[in-house]
């Protein structure tokens, strides 16, 4: 019989693994306990690596502030891939074993499906998802998106290309790309209806696969029904390929990207087809002179100075600034609904001036209607200027 | 020239320029196999490899182009015998779905390596190329795949000439048909299984540096396009050279033709299953592909 | 002293186990299984009902891989295809879960027919080429054909009701899917000791041979097939149940890939192997998990590395496995087993 390793090291073996199983929690004195979910590895993971490293940071630094009234703060982080199986059984944990207090959430596709069970738990739900169908208190009273909705962001683009068109002889023709997931499609209904309201063209539509590589065809479809302008809904990673290979048919489309398409690394990606394009900022750029600025920048230099940050960094840290804004005003003792309701009491709040004052209230969750114009010349990105669509009560949760 | 028609024709070119990136993950598959009838099942992940390397030597390390190219080639050659040695050596004899797995375990190391050294953000790739297209009669084409389609068809020549002519060609030919006779004639099959491995490597890499241009940036997609390498093998025979360029620039065709027509219709993602589609319609009627050679035993 | 496998009669040879020994640990297993949810944790409840899944999916796709030696990439399409039925069966016809779960798997094991029919006349390495473009295509439908199944959207799906109470925790789960575990391993040993199983593993050992006796391969390979993913079905629904949300990213390719690492690494061939395979592929993450996660306080960027070090682990460990010790994991174990047993002597 031939042995290639000895029985009784196995067992050595197997009992080392199960003895540093049981390296286990401390018990330690009572925190607030928030639910962190990032994708570091998956499709948006280029964003997601800044984001959780924001969240990180910024919790780090209230800590050493003495927490909130009093309490510490641990972050409950679960890796997901953006893979919606994952987040739902991450939610599942968050709320039965670690009985977290509010969850920071990710991605569209997740949240959105996690919608009923939020508003089941009273769990508030802060999300990276900006999706409109999270902006309806009487829908999903306990989700909050933590920036300026998908549905908004369409309508700026809309009333941009409304705005900007000077030919009287026809209507202004619209495209819209997209990424074939929930969160690319989010503000595509809204988008439809809104430009037959305010009298666009919409004459084409393209879906991009969530991992895009070669967008040509799709490009040469849209080129078909010669558009003037493009409105993009995918991530930052996939952006530059799209615009490469419209660069590459030259085509003359006007492209605009909502805010999670474009940030500082895109004219770096895509070069001289990210020239001219347009996006939308929800949130400060790295280095921005504005007052909070300087603290992160501080809190960079102590512990990391070698990193590089993009604008993901900052949503990071903005989504813990105002969560833990509101779990001070719960008191001493939150609750679900506590928090729900101090999230809702946020009015013209000042996120340290990283993006415009938000509020929020009981028959809005949509933070802010105000963002701003971008443009990239000279492979850099220029802030052009501020624009803000009507807190259309229309428009909720679609 | 009517729409209709510039419309086809670019579509028909794009795809031929995107199917010579194809055929070259083909051409690292087919020679794998033709020499060690082993099946590569991550091809995508050896592609990843090359542009990752390729970005690191060029931008991160910042050396010279010249230098940095031939080092990426030379490390290719180091994964291959890695491999080849350590790994698929000690499998020879075994069940096919022990080697199948295996290539799976492999590229499951890769990719994870690869994450843990240098992260899963999409890296600015270096720009070789002019991104100035220029234009075939009314097409643009980009000159990235214009030269990925030269340097494809460069090696189509190289190899066919290599396995005709040359002793060592003829060595691996030989062993692919038959390892025993081979052996009992003198040819080293270990040299042979290694030199297919760094062959297949090397071709992946330039095939990874080729992508890392056409798409500006490198990341951990690169490596889902490795299973398109299938719909282009059994199209052009799993073991043929000149099956793999051609069944690469086919299914490159195909996949944008469909595109172009089907998703209007079918709402999106035609695309990326027509090459599989095909597959299995090429397995029903012809499963040696166009130029395979005729050896699957039937029920 | 009984010595090896000591057989006296063709019924003994049958036998599942030869002492009684076996029957009380088992026994008490079952015991303690049943206990756990009343104290576990949901955390390691939802693990458990996940092994419990990738137990009943292992052993369909051993029976295909390891018993009856065909090579399928596409069990992850199956187990969509499962998932997807009961929760259509169950939102569309209103069927209840122990009417969806059942027509799910036959509807599976159609489909399981369909796809069965290339290994006819493909084998080997053709035979998992066709299984991976099926997968493709199974998978492309599932996105688009929103109308049935909504697409990257979602599928909710009701807790099930067993009389009158709703089945939405894990640990109400957690009977469903163990009082389901034991059936289908008890099913595929017996499968294994009539002339079905042993015609399936002729069939892997030397088809042409198998023939020649009189195993007609037409109808037990396809009947592999079906078995296989009629378990694959079953999986698929416990899942729709477990998660009660479906997307299709669910079931990639990468799904298929780690049921086939269990049953390698487990033991092709085997059941225990099975069951072994589902528990380590699905505790592995988990594992690293916690290292990770109890490393965080040294040396932070050790969150960030945890799917890295997944990815490089697993190759490894599927590397490892088939170089050293090919039938997996069972084998270990009867290893372990029979030096307990027989020590001193080594054999």
């Amino acid at each position: 019989m031939n042995c290639a390793y000895h029985p009784r090291t196995l067992f050595l073996l197997a009992g080392l693994l199960v003895a540093s199983l049981g390296v286990v929690r401390a018990e330690a004195q009572p925190t607030i306990k928030l639910g962190n979910l990032v994708d570091l590895t998956g499709p948006t993971s280029d964003q997601g690596k800044d984001i959780a490293q924001g969240r990180t940071d910024a919790v780090q630094y209230f800590n050493e502030r003495g927490g909130i009234n009093g309490k510490k703060i641990e972050l409950v982080s679960v890796e997901y891939g953006f893979q919606p199986p994952r987040a739902v059984a991450a939610y599942k944990k968050f709320v039965e074993d670690d009985k977290v207090l509010l969850v920071l959430g990710y991605g569209t596709p997740d949240t959105e499906a996690l919608r009923p069970y939020i508003s089941k738990d009273k769990m508030p739900y802060v999300s990276g998802s900006y999706s409109g169908h999270l902006t309806d208190p009487r829908q999903t009273p306990y989700n909050f998106p933590g920036g300026i909705d998908y549905t908004s962001q369409i309508r700026i683009f809309l009333n941009y290309v409304k705005e900007t068109w000077t030919d009287t002889s026809r209507k202004p023709r619209v495209a819209f790309i997209f990424a074939d997931n929930a969160y690319g499609r989010a503000p595509i209904e809204a988008g439809r209806q809104y430009a037959k309201e305010i009298g666009v063209d919409l004459v084409d539509e393209e879906v991009i696969p969530t991992v895009l590589t070669d967008a040509t065809s799709q490009l040469l479809t849209m080129k078909k029904k010669d558009p003037d302008f493009a409105y993009i809904n995918t991530n930052t990673q996939w952006v530059p390929v799209v615009l490469k290979d419209s660069y590459k048919l030259g085509l003359k489309v006007k492209y605009m990207v909502n805010n999670y398409g474009i940030d500082e690394r895109t004219p770096k990606l895509a070069v001289e087809a990210a020239e001219g394009v347009m996006g939308i900022q929800d949130v400060a750029y790295w280095g921005e002179n504005v007052p909070g600025m300087k603290t992160l920048m501080e809190f960079h230099q102590k512990h990391h100075p070698n990193d590089t940050h993009a604008s993901p960094y900052m949503r990071g840290w903005l989504w813990v600034i105002m969560t833990v804004e509101a779990i001070k005003r719960a008191g001493p003792s939150p609750t679900g609904e506590s928090v729900k309701k101090a999230l809702e009491s946020l009015k013209d709040f000042d996120t340290w001036g990283l993006t415009p004052p938000f509020t929020y209230t009981s028959e809005d969750h949509r933070p802010t209607n105000r963002a701003r114009l971008v443009m990239i010349k000279d492979g850099k990105i220029v802030q052009m200027r501020e624009v803000s669509v009507e807190r259309d009560m229309k428009w909720i949760g679609k | 020239m009517t729409d209709q028609l510039v419309f086809m024709l670019q579509l028909i070119i794009t795809g031929i320029a995107v199917g010579g990136v194809y055929s070259l993950m083909a051409l690292g598959f087919v020679l794998i196999y033709k020499a060690s009838s082993v099946v590569n099942f991550g091809p995508g992940e050896l592609v990843l490899f090359g542009a990752y390397v390729s970005w690191a030597t060029i931008l991160h390390m910042r050396f010279p182009l010249y230098v940095a190219l031939p080092l990426t080639l030379v490390i290719a050659i180091a994964l291959g015998l890695v491999i080849e040695r350590g790994v698929l050596r000690p499998l020879i004899g075994q069940p096919i779905i022990s080697v199948i797995m295996v290539t799976f375990g492999v590229a499951s190391v890769i990719r994870g390596f690869l994450n843990m050294t240098w992260g899963s953000d999409t890296r600015p790739f270096p720009v070789l190329f002019s991104p100035e297209p220029f234009h075939l009669g009314p097409v643009p084409v980009s000159p990235v795949h214009l030269w990925s389609f030269v340097v494809v068809m460069a090696l189509l020549a190289a190899f066919s000439v290599f396995f005709r002519f040359s002793l060592t060609g003829m060595a691996m030919r030989a062993t692919a048909d038959n390892q025993q006779v081979a052996l009992s004639l003198g040819v080293s099959v270990k040299r042979v299984f290694a030199l297919s491995w760094c062959i297949a490597t090397v071709v992946s890499a330039l095939g990874g540096i080729i992508l890392g241009s056409v798409r500006g940036g490198v990341d951990f997609s690169l490596a889902d396009l490795g299973l398109k390498v299938f719909p282009v093998v059994i199209l052009g025979g799993l073991d043929s050279v000149p099956g793999a360029i051609i069944g690469g620039v086919l299914i490159g065709v195909l996949e944008n033709l469909s595109g172009g027509y089907l998703d209007p219709i079918m709402g999106g993602g035609v695309k990326e299953v027509a090459p599989f589609v095909a597959l299995v319609i090429i397995l029903m009627l012809r499963p040696y592909g166009l130029f395979g050679k005729v050896e699957i035993e039937r029920v | 002293m009984k010595c090896g496998g000591f057989r006296v009669s063709y019924r003994g040879d049958e036998r599942i186990f030869d002492t009684a020994a076996p029957i009380v640990v088992l026994a008490m297993l079952f015991v303690v299984l049943a206990l756990v949810p009343r104290f576990g944790g949901t955390y390691w409840l939802d693990v458990l009902n996940r092994i419990g899944i990738a137990i009943i999916g292992a052993l369909g796709l051993n029976i295909l891989v390891g018993y009856t030696g065909q090579i399928s990439i596409g069990h992850a399409a199956f187990l969509a295809v499962g998932a997807y039925s009961t929760a259509i069966l169950e939102a569309k016809a209103g069927l209840p879960f122990y009417l969806a779960i059942p027509g799910a798997a036959l509807l599976t094991s159609l489909f399981g027919l369909v796809f069965g029919i290339p290994s006819l006349r493909l084998k080997g390495l053709y035979l998992a080429i066709a299984t991976l473009a099926a997968h493709f295509i199974t998978t492309y439908v599932i996105v688009h054909w929103e109308s049935m199944t909504n697409g990257v959207l979602g599928f909710n799906v009701a807790p099930a009701t067993l009389f009158g109470r709703p089945l939405d925790s894990d640990a109400r789960i957690f009977y469903l899917i163990f009082a389901l575990v034991v059936p289908a391993a008890l099913f595929t040993k017996n499968l294994f000791r009539t002339r079905v199983g042993r015609a399936f593993i002729a069939i892997r050992d030397r088809d042409v041979a198998a023939g020649v006796m009189g195993v007609s391969l037409f109808k037990y390979k396809l009947l592999a097939f079906v078995i296989s993913s009629f378990y694959a079905g079953v999986a698929g629904g416990l899942m729709a149940h477990h998660s009660r949300i479906l997307f299709p990213d669910a079931f990639t390719l990468l799904v298929a890939i780690d049921y086939l690492a269990m049953i390698i690494i487990g033991g092709m061939g085997s059941i225990l192997g099975s069951i072994f395979g589902a528990v380590f592929m699905i505790l592995l993450p988990e594992v690293l998990k916690l290292t990770a996660t109890s490393l965080t306080g040294v040396y932070p960027q050790a969150f960030g590395l945890i799917a890295s070090t997944r990815d490089v682990v697993f190759g490894l460990a599927v590397i490892f496995f088939l170089m050293y010790e090919p039938q997996g994991l069972a084998r270990i174990w009867g290893r372990v087993k029979s030096y307990w047993t027989l020590w001193p002597y080594s054999y």
